[in-house]
């Protein structure tokens, strides 16, 4: 009777603890909605969680103070763009490491392993003059092009690896005694199986290149070509103070249908990243 | 070797393909790897090829002429300018405050996580919750939550007497704000990498050393921890270089401020080459930032070779 | 005409040769069952003739063409896989009419030969189910269905029954083997079972560090094996094989080849006398009762153990003294390599 009593109090005490701890983790959310809809004066009164005057305006004003819509779809369609990229280059590269006895594979195997280590901040100076050369300062292509061939394309490719290698051989061998190609049994026979794997790539791929940061930072300046935390970053007054409502009221924007996603495939997801630091 | 000519023709003579099959898989193994190893080649090893050229160099603005300095840039980062060790100095403090303090946080959370309770899932939820989030979200709440008047953590401690700093306007506090702030946003990435190792321990040698009558704290001292070691290891190696990547969190909430407080080394990468357009300099910076996490990444292969011995 | 020919075929994997020139004919419409320990080199002999694999030296001839550099899938074979392989995404039905849709074979002539393969193998029901709904037994038959719907010169079968349980393994063979009546097409059929192998072949290879240890009908090998390994790999329980010790009364009457150094003799050609009158002599030291017969394991006075099948009448107790005897017509002489004089 008492060892039951002595479990209780324990998962008790460990759930009040749980629950004190979450309170950094969750009360920035709550907060960062509810100065969406202060006015600028309650912004720096007394603050409480509920706003005294729900001030809508302010979610209106995100969208005339800079292109914020069109920041958005930016955002939106540059990262589509990488992750059906990521996808495709990933995933054949990733099947002919795991399936193919190639000459020069163990040595292409290593360089990668070298391109997940080293961070961009490496090698981003001589990228900058390398997209200036190729006269895409200020455009999208940079967005697309560092993240699809950087680490976090390296990071895809060895996920779809890890992912093939353990896929069934024989299944390829039917594959091929069909008469399938290896582009055809690639595409017919370990892509329509590897869904779990897609699935995991196509949301980290995602999820980085709409957080990314210090690419947009360097290559764009036009306003309507900036992406979302680019945005974020730039709702300033003339002398360089945050207008903090705004500022809230766009992160929320931009923050909370991801986090609704999350809510909904937090499983799919939280897997997703388990999987890719797992293979790290 | 003249059978196995005349045998080639003969093949050829059947309708075979041109290319032995051999041939062929080798050919197709190149074009799937094709994109990905020409983006390799632009992107990542020219470019990390180029750094060793940029950091001889020092770059003239207006009229974008490179001249050869030969060393010069490293004798200024190392010797001449205070700035660089200032900024190893805050980028050390950096990690040996967020690596112990994430890993700590993270493995306290996967053990209690990792078994089936009430409440399981919503906490795994939270706790996770900031990682998929921007960074410069993450910064720009807390920054509007750490200001020194109004802001929402001083009136939190206020309320139970503690008068709270100007959190970020003053060297030390930053930088802690920063710390633990980072540690908030990442630590539940590091937990569910134990969640996953925990429950890829058996529970037969748990319950083989709780009849035996070991503790809770024996059984986690002399079990779960060792069967933890190269879970541990690889998350200490990831975390590390993470923490000396730190860049977007930096530059929303203090801007590597005040007075350089918060200065890291990659945030010193950005400034240098792109603020105040150093290039030479700031290549010299990335190729000792590419040494470092080399350095790391060789600790962690040679400890882990060790360990399988 | 579809005779297989292989001529001094090689395989190796880096510096390992695993298939050490193998020279073999296989004719039109014959059931060839490919038998070794694991390791001996027969599934990979099976994967160079399918071309699932490349042929590192030798020639390979299906129909009297050349094939060294043909791919897989125009060698005119099909193959049964160890684990069925069956495309997980993918119905029976499609499953089974994958490769000829690959091929560009007509939707009408698709479905047609599709329903053919399902009616020979009883499948109608399942055709529109996924594989992870079917039994072990019946993936095993679609994955035959899939290799007969492509019509094949020659089937090959990879350890087709090993995931099988035991009665459904015998259920199988029989189906097999009917198949085989029915089609009359060439297979080959790799197996590590020789019960499997002396039921279903018309030759049987086996197969022994990449090498041929010898060919011939199941007949052939067990009644004139080749080599002391053929000799205890065909035939179960094992074949006992005895030193011809100087004064080692083992003859039992029959002429001893003067380059002999061994005898073997097959459990079931032995018989209980009595000890006075037997030329070996033993105490039994172990007795396992199967039903139709006990296996007797005999610890000679020599010092080797011998297996004897005993079927008539009750078995000797454990630790009895008995004699046995051979008959004549069943032993078999080797010499010091282990070669059959």
């Amino acid at each position: 009777m008492t060892a039951r009593r002595t479990e209780i109090l324990y998962r008790i005490c460990w759930t009040v603890a749980l629950l004190l701890l979450a309170v950094p983790f969750v009360f920035p959310f709550l907060w960062m909605i509810s100065g969406g809809f202060k006015s600028t004066t309650e912004i720096f009164g007394t603050p409480t969680l509920i706003p005294r005057i729900w001030r809508f305006e302010n979610f209106v004003e995100v969208f005339t103070y800079q292109p914020f819509a069109r920041q958005y779809f930016n955002s939106l369609y540059i990262a589509a763009t990488v992750t059906v990229l990521t996808l495709f280059i990933a995933s054949l590269a990733g099947y002919a490491l795991a399936r193919i006895r190639f000459a020069g594979a163990g040595l292409l195997m290593l360089f990668l392993v070298m391109a997940l280590m080293v961070p961009e901040e490496v090698t981003i100076i001589p990228n900058f003059f390398l997209i200036r050369a190729m006269g895409l300062i200020d455009t999208h292509w940079p967005l697309v092009l560092l993240p699809v061939f950087g680490p976090q394309g390296v990071v895809a490719t060895f996920l779809m690896r890890q992912f093939f290698l353990a896929l069934p051989k024989e299944l390829e061998d039917a594959g091929k005694m069909d008469g399938l190609s290896r582009f055809g049994v690639w595409l017919k026979i370990a892509l329509p199986m590897s869904r779990p794997a897609l699935a995991a790539v196509a949301i980290i791929t995602f999820l980085h290149s709409w957080n990314l940061f210090l690419e947009p930072l360097i290559f764009l300046s036009s306003l309507e070509k900036f992406t979302l935390p680019l945005a974020l970053s730039n709702f300033n007054d003339s002398y360089g103070l945050p207008l903090w409502n705004l500022q809230l009221a766009a992160t929320s924007l931009a923050v909370v249908p991801i986090l609704i996603i999350y809510l909904i495939a937090q499983r799919q997801i939280i897997e997703s990243f388990a999987l890719s630091g797992v293979k790290g | 070797m003249a059978g196995k000519a005349f045998r080639d023709n003969a093949a050829r003579a059947a309708g075979a393909p041109w290319l032995t099959l051999k041939t062929r898989e080798m050919l197709e193994a190149w074009l799937f790897v094709s994109p990905t190893l020409i983006g390799f080649l632009i992107f990542f090893l020219g470019p990390l090829v180029a750094i060793f050229y940029y950091s001889t160099t020092e770059w003239n603005l207006l009229s974008q002429q490179a001249t050869f300095v030969g060393l010069r840039n490293f004798h200024n980062v190392l010797l001449e300018n205070p700035d660089f060790w200032h900024v190893v100095r805050n980028s050390v403090i950096f990690a040996l405050g967020l690596v112990p303090l994430n890993m700590a946080l993270a493995l306290s959370l996967a053990l209690a996580l990792s078994r089936p309770f009430f409440g399981v899932v919503f906490f795994r939820t939270v706790f996770f919750a900031p990682v998929v989030t921007s960074a410069i979200a993450w910064a720009i709440v807390w920054k509007f939550m750490l200001q020194g008047e109004g802001g929402a953590v001083n009136q939190m401690l206020a309320w139970i007497g503690i008068n709270g700093p100007n959190w970020l306007r003053e060297p030390n506090w930053a930088m802690a704000a920063v710390i633990v702030t980072r540690v908030i946003k990442m630590v539940g990435l590091n937990m569910i990498l134990y969640i996953a190792a925990l429950q890829s321990i058996p529970r037969d040698y748990e319950e083989a050393a709780t009849l035996e009558g070991a503790s809770r704290w024996q059984v986690f001292r002399m079990i779960t921890w060792p069967l933890l070691a190269p879970t541990t290891l690889v998350i200490m190696v990831l975390t590390t270089i993470g923490s000396f990547k730190v860049f977007d969190h930096i530059y929303q909430m203090t801007g590597g401020g005040p007075e350089n407080g918060t200065l890291v080394l990659a945030f010193y990468i950005y400034q240098q080459g792109f603020k105040f357009f150093n290039v030479g300099y700031a290549a010299a910076l990335a190729l000792i930032m590419f040494v470092i996490v080399m350095a790391l990444t060789l600790v962690q292969v040679m400890l882990r070779r060790r360990d399988m011995e | 005409m579809t005779k297989v020919l292989l001529k001094d075929i090689r395989k190796n994997f880096g510096t390992v040769e695993v298939i050490r020139g193998v020279d073999l004919e296989i004719e039109d419409g014959e059931f060839v069952v490919f038998v070794g320990p694991s390791g001996c080199g027969k599934s990979t002999l099976l994967r160079l003739i399918s071309g699932l694999e490349h042929i590192s030296d030798g020639e390979l001839h299906i129909g009297g063409r050349l094939v060294n550099e043909v791919p897989a899938a125009r060698r005119g074979v099909a193959m049964v896989f160890q684990s069925y392989a069956l495309y997980p995404h993918l119905t029976v039905r499609d499953n089974m009419g994958f490769g000829l849709k690959v091929r560009k074979v007509p939707a009408s002539e698709r479905a047609r030969r599709v329903s053919e393969a399902a009616a020979t193998l009883k499948l109608e029901p399942l055709l529109d189910r996924f594989p992870r709904q079917l039994s072990g037994g019946q993936r095993q038959r679609v994955a035959i269905g899939r290799a007969i719907v492509g019509n094949p010169d020659v089937f090959l079968f990879d350890e087709p029954l090993s995931n099988l349980d035991a009665e459904l393994r015998v259920h199988m063979r029989s189906e097999i083997a009917a198949l085989h009546q029915r089609l009359s097409t060439t297979m080959i059929y790799v197996t590590h079972d020789q019960i499997e192998a002396m039921t279903l072949a018309d030759k049987i290879v086996v197969l022994r560090d990449g090498r041929i240890e010898q060919v011939g009908s199941p007949r052939d090998l067990y009644d004139s094996p080749r080599t002391i390994f053929v000799a205890q790999f065909i035939g179960s329980p094992k074949m006992n094989i005895l030193p011809l010790a100087d004064g080692q009364p083992i003859a039992l009457g029959a002429s001893v080849p003067a380059t002999a150094t061994s005898v073997g003799i097959r459990p079931e050609h032995l018989s209980l006398g009595q000890p006075s009158n037997s030329t070996l002599r033993g105490k039994v030291g172990l007795a396992e009762y199967t039903g139709a017969v006990t296996l007797l394991h005999v610890a000679l006075d020599g010092g080797q153990t011998c297996l004897v099948i005993h079927n008539q009448g009750p078995a000797p107790e454990t630790g009895a003294e008995v004699g046995l005897r051979a008959e004549p017509g069943h032993l078999h002489f080797f010499d010091k390599e282990g070669r059959a004089v």
